[in-house]
C-alpha cells in the first residue's frame, strides 16, 4: 500500500482531549446548588429579608415606638369618597374620619362636633376646615340598623358641601403607612421590619450557640462511644423531655431584669443543640470507623486533632442542612414563646408578638395579622427551600459527571 | 428480647427520676415561695400557709414527701386554684387534649403517609407537585397563624365552625386541623423523601425483577422500610400533641391540658407546673420506648438485644 493513501494525524487533534477542571467538594456542592433554582429563589429572599431586617426601620419615619394617637387603625388600603380639591374623605369602622389626599397621605383626623352629635338619630358631625372656611361633614349611620326592613342598600351616608354620598369613590393605597397601623397608632411596616431584625437575630444568635455546643458536645460522645455515649445521651434525653416553656419560665425568674430578647436566646440556646449534637454524634459514630481515621490514630494524631481536623469536616454537610433548617424553626420557636406572653417586652417586637397582639382585633382589622404572618412564612419558605437545595447540592450520592 | 426491654423499662424510669428530681429543684430554686405577691400576704397568714402545704420544713423533707406523693400518683394541692387538686386538673384537662391530640394523630398518619407514598410514586408529576406545595406551605405556616385564619374564615366568614369552646363536637374540628397542620405536612415531606430512597434501593430492583406484582412490592417491601425514620419522628410528636397544645387550646379556649399548663404559667402555680410536666415527661418517655418496640415489628434488622 502506498505511503500517500495514510495521512499523519495532526497533534492539535490529540491535544483535544476532553477534561474538565477537577472541582472540590464545596465547588461542586456550589455549582449544583447554583442550577437549583428554588434554591436560589430562596437565597435571594433571604438577603432581601435580612436587608429589610436590618437597613429597613432606618428608612422609615417612624420608629417601632412611635404612637400617632390620631392615626390608629388605619388599613393599607383606604376606601375613599373623593370629594374634589385634593380632599378625600376616609372613613374607618369604628367612625372615625380621615382626610386624604388624592397621592393617598394620610392628612389629618377631623374632630367630631360634640354640640352636633345626635346618638338617638345616629349622626355624627365632624368639623373640617379653619374657621374661615369652615366645613361639616354630616354623618348618618341609621342605616345599618334596619337594613333589610327599611330597604336601603347601604349602611351610611356622608354629605358633605351639600352632596350626599353612599358609595365609597375609590381605593387609595395608604402612603403614609403602606401596611396600616396598629391600635397604638404604631407603623406597621415599621414594626414589620424591626420585628424581622428581632427575630432573625435571635434565631441566628441561637443557631450559632447551638452549633458550636451542639458539635463539640455531639462529637465528642460518638467519638468516645461506650459508657461516655451512654451518659452523655441520656443527659440529651433528659433535657428533651423537659418542655421549653418551662426552661423559658425559670430563666425568666432567674435572670430577672433582662428583657425577653435575651432570655429567648437563652433558652433556645440551652435546649436547641440538643437535635444537632444526636445528628453530630450519629454521623461520627459512622466516620469514626473509617480508615483515615484509623490512619490517623496509628500515626498517633491526638484525639482533639482527629475530631477536629478530620471528623468535623467530613461531617459539615449535614450540618449545614441542618443549620439552614434551625433558623427559620428558631423562629417558629420564638413566635411562639412571644404568642403565650413568654417573649420580648414591649415595645419591643417580634414577628411573634406582632401576631399576637394581631389577634384580638382579628375579625375587624385582618391586616395586623396579615403582615407579621406573612413575613414569617416568607422567611420559614426561603430557609426551606435553601436547605432542600443544600441537602441534595451536598449529598455524595447525588454527585455526578 | 424481653431482657432488653425490661433494661429499657428500668432506664425509663431512672430517667423519669432524674426528671422529677431537677425539675423539684429547679421549681424550689426560684426566689420567693408560692404565695409571694406583689402585695405582701401578713406573715400569720404566710406561716399558716406554709404550716398547712408543709412548706417550711428542710428541703429534703419535702422532696421525700414529694416522691411519695408520686409513688400513689399524688400529685399534691394546687396553689392558686385552692381546693383542687394536680390530680383533678389532670383528670378534667387530660380528656379534651388527648381528643383533640387523639384525632390530629389519626389524621397525620392516615392523610400524611400515604400522600407521602404517593407523591413519591408519582414524583415529578402533578399529583407529586400538588401535594409537596401544600405541604411546603404547611410547613411555612406557624400553628397559630393557621388557627386564627380557620376562625377567621370558618367561624367568622362561613360560620360553619363555633368560634370557641368544646361544647359542640363541631368545636373540635378547628383545633384538630390546625393542630395537624405542621405535622401532616411534614410527615407527608418526611415520608415522600425516605420512600424515594428506598425505591432507590437494590432490593427493590430485585423484587421487581423477580416479577412480584407491584403492588406487592410497594406494600411489603418499600413501605414498611420507608416506614422507619417516620415512625420515629411520630412518636416524640404525638406525645407532644396528645398533652396538649398551649397556643391551639389558647387560642379556641379548650379547657384542656395546654391550657391549664400556660394558666399555671401566669399564676406561678408550681405544684400544677411540675406535675404536668412530670406527666408530660412520663408520657414522652413512654411513647420513645413504643417507638423502640415498633422498630422491632417493622425492622426484623433492628429486632434489639439479639446481638447481645
Amino acid at each position: 500500500m502506498a505511503d500517500n493513501r495514510f495521512q499523519f494525524v495532526e497533534n492539535s487533534y490529540l491535544d483535544d482531549e476532553i477534561s474538565r477542571p477537577s472541582l472540590t467538594y464545596w465547588q461542586d456542592a456550589w455549582r449544583r446548588l447554583k442550577k437549583n433554582k428554588l434554591a436560589m429563589l430562596g437565597v435571594i429572599a433571604i438577603i432581601m429579608i435580612v436587608f429589610f431586617g436590618v437597613v429597613g426601620p432606618s428608612l422609615t419615619d417612624y420608629t417601632y415606638s412611635d404612637q400617632v394617637n390620631e392615626f390608629k387603625n388605619l388599613p393599607p388600603t383606604l376606601e375613599v369618597f373623593d370629594v374634589g380639591d385634593d380632599v378625600n374623605l376616609y372613613l374607618s369602622s369604628d367612625y372615625n374620619m380621615f382626610i386624604v389626599n388624592d397621592k393617598g397621605k394620610m392628612v389629618e383626623r377631623l374632630e367630631i362636633d360634640k354640640t352636633k352629635k345626635d346618638l338617638i338619630n345616629k349622626i355624627y358631625v365632624y368639623k373640617y376646615g379653619t374657621e374661615e372656611n369652615y366645613k361639616e361633614v354630616v354623618l348618618d349611620f341609621s342605616y345599618n340598623l334596619l337594613k333589610t326592613k327599611m330597604g336601603y342598600d347601604y349602611d351610611y351616608s356622608i354629605e358633605y358641601d351639600g352632596t350626599l354620598y353612599t358609595e365609597f369613590t375609590s381605593k387609595k393605597m395608604n402612603k403614609t403607612f403602606p401596611f396600616g397601623t396598629d391600635d397604638l397608632g404604631r407603623d406597621i411596616l415599621t414594626r414589620v421590619m424591626y420585628g424581622t431584625r428581632i427575630s432573625l437575630t435571635i434565631a441566628f444568635v441561637a443557631t450559632m450557640v447551638n452549633l458550636f455546643i451542639g458539635i463539640i458536645y455531639g462529637s465528642v460522645s460518638g467519638f468516645e462511644g461506650g459508657r461516655v455515649d451512654e451518659f452523655m445521651m441520656r443527659i440529651v434525653d433528659i433535657i428533651n423531655s423537659i418542655p421549653l416553656v418551662l426552661y423559658v419560665i425559670l430563666i425568666m425568674v432567674w435572670f430577672r431584669g433582662n428583657d425577653g430578647l435575651f432570655n429567648i436566646i437563652i433558652a433556645l440556646s440551652t435546649v436547641y443543640w440538643v437535635s444537632m449534637a444526636r445528628l453530630v454524634r450519629g454521623q461520627m459514630l459512622s466516620l469514626k470507623e473509617q480508615e483515615f481515621v484509623l490512619a490517623a490514630r496509628v500515626i498517633g494524631v491526638p484525639k482533639k486533632k482527629i475530631i477536629f481536623r478530620h471528623l468535623i469536616p467530613n461531617a459539615m454537610g449535614p450540618i449545614i442542612v441542618s443549620m439552614t433548617m434551625m433558623i427559620p424553626s428558631a423562629v417558629f420557636t420564638e413566635a411562639f414563646l412571644s404568642f403565650i406572653g413568654l417573649g420580648v417586652s414591649a415595645p419591643q417586637a417580634s414577628l411573634g408578638t406582632l401576631s399576637s397582639n394581631a389577634l384580638s382585633g382579628l375579625l375587624t382589622y385582618p391586616y395586623q395579622l396579615f403582615f407579621p404572618a406573612m413575613t414569617i412564612a416568607i422567611i420559614m419558605l426561603a430557609f426551606n427551600f435553601l436547605g432542600d437545595g443544600l441537602r441534595d447540592a451536598l449529598d455524595p450520592r447525588l454527585r455526578k459527571g | 428480647m424481653s431482657g432488653y426491654y425490661i433494661k429499657r423499662i428500668i432506664s425509663s424510669l431512672i430517667t423519669l427520676f432524674i426528671i422529677t428530681t431537677l425539675i423539684f429543684l429547679m421549681m424550689h430554686s426560684i426566689p420567693g415561695g408560692p404565695f409571694t405577691r406583689e402585695r405582701p400576704v401578713p406573715d400569720e397568714i404566710l406561716q399558716a400557709l406554709n404550716e398547712k402545704y408543709n412548706l417550711d420544713a428542710p428541703l429534703y423533707e419535702q422532696y421525700l414527701d414529694y416522691l411519695k406523693g408520686l409513688v400513689t400518683f399524688d400529685l399534691g394541692p394546687s396553689y392558686s386554684k385552692i381546693g383542687t387538686t394536680v390530680n383533678e386538673l389532670l383528670i378534667s384537662g387530660f380528656p379534651p387534649s388527648a381528643i383533640i391530640g387523639g384525632f390530629a394523630s389519626l389524621l397525620i398518619v392516615v392523610v400524611g403517609m400515604p400522600l407521602g407514598i404517593i407523591s413519591a410514586l408519582k414524583q415529578n408529576k402533578p399529583v407529586d407537585y400538588l401535594v409537596m406545595f401544600m405541604a411546603t406551605v404547611g410547613v411555612t405556616i406557624p400553628s397559630f397563624v393557621m388557627a386564627t385564619l380557620i376562625i377567621y374564615f370558618f367561624a367568622g366568614q362561613l360560620g360553619w365552625l363555633p368560634t370557641f369552646g368544646n361544647a359542640s363536637p363541631l368545636g373540635y374540628i378547628g383545633p384538630i386541623l390546625a393542630l395537624s397542620g405542621y405535622s401532616l405536612s411534614f410527615v407527608s415531606r418526611l415520608t415522600r423523601s425516605s420512600m424515594l430512597e428506598v425505591l432507590r434501593q437494590d432490593y427493590v430492583r430485585t423484587a421487581r425483577a423477580n416479577g412480584i406484582r407491584e403492588y406487592k412490592v410497594i406494600a411489603k417491601h418499600a413501605v414498611k422500610n420507608a416506614l422507619i425514620p417516620v415512625v420515629t419522628y411520630l412518636g416524640p410528636m404525638i406525645a407532644a400533641i396528645m398533652t396538649g397544645s398551649f397556643v391551639i387550646e389558647k387560642i379556641f379556649a379548650i379547657p384542656g391540658m395546654g391550657r391549664y399548663y400556660v394558666e399555671s404559667v401566669t399564676n406561678r402555680d408550681y405544684t400544677v407546673l411540675m406535675g404536668m410536666t412530670i406527666f408530660y415527661a412520663a408520657f414522652y418517655i413512654i411513647m420513645v420506648l413504643l417507638v423502640d418496640v415498633a422498630y422491632g415489628f417493622i425492622d426484623p434488622r433492628i429486632r434489639l438485644g439479639k446481638e447481645n
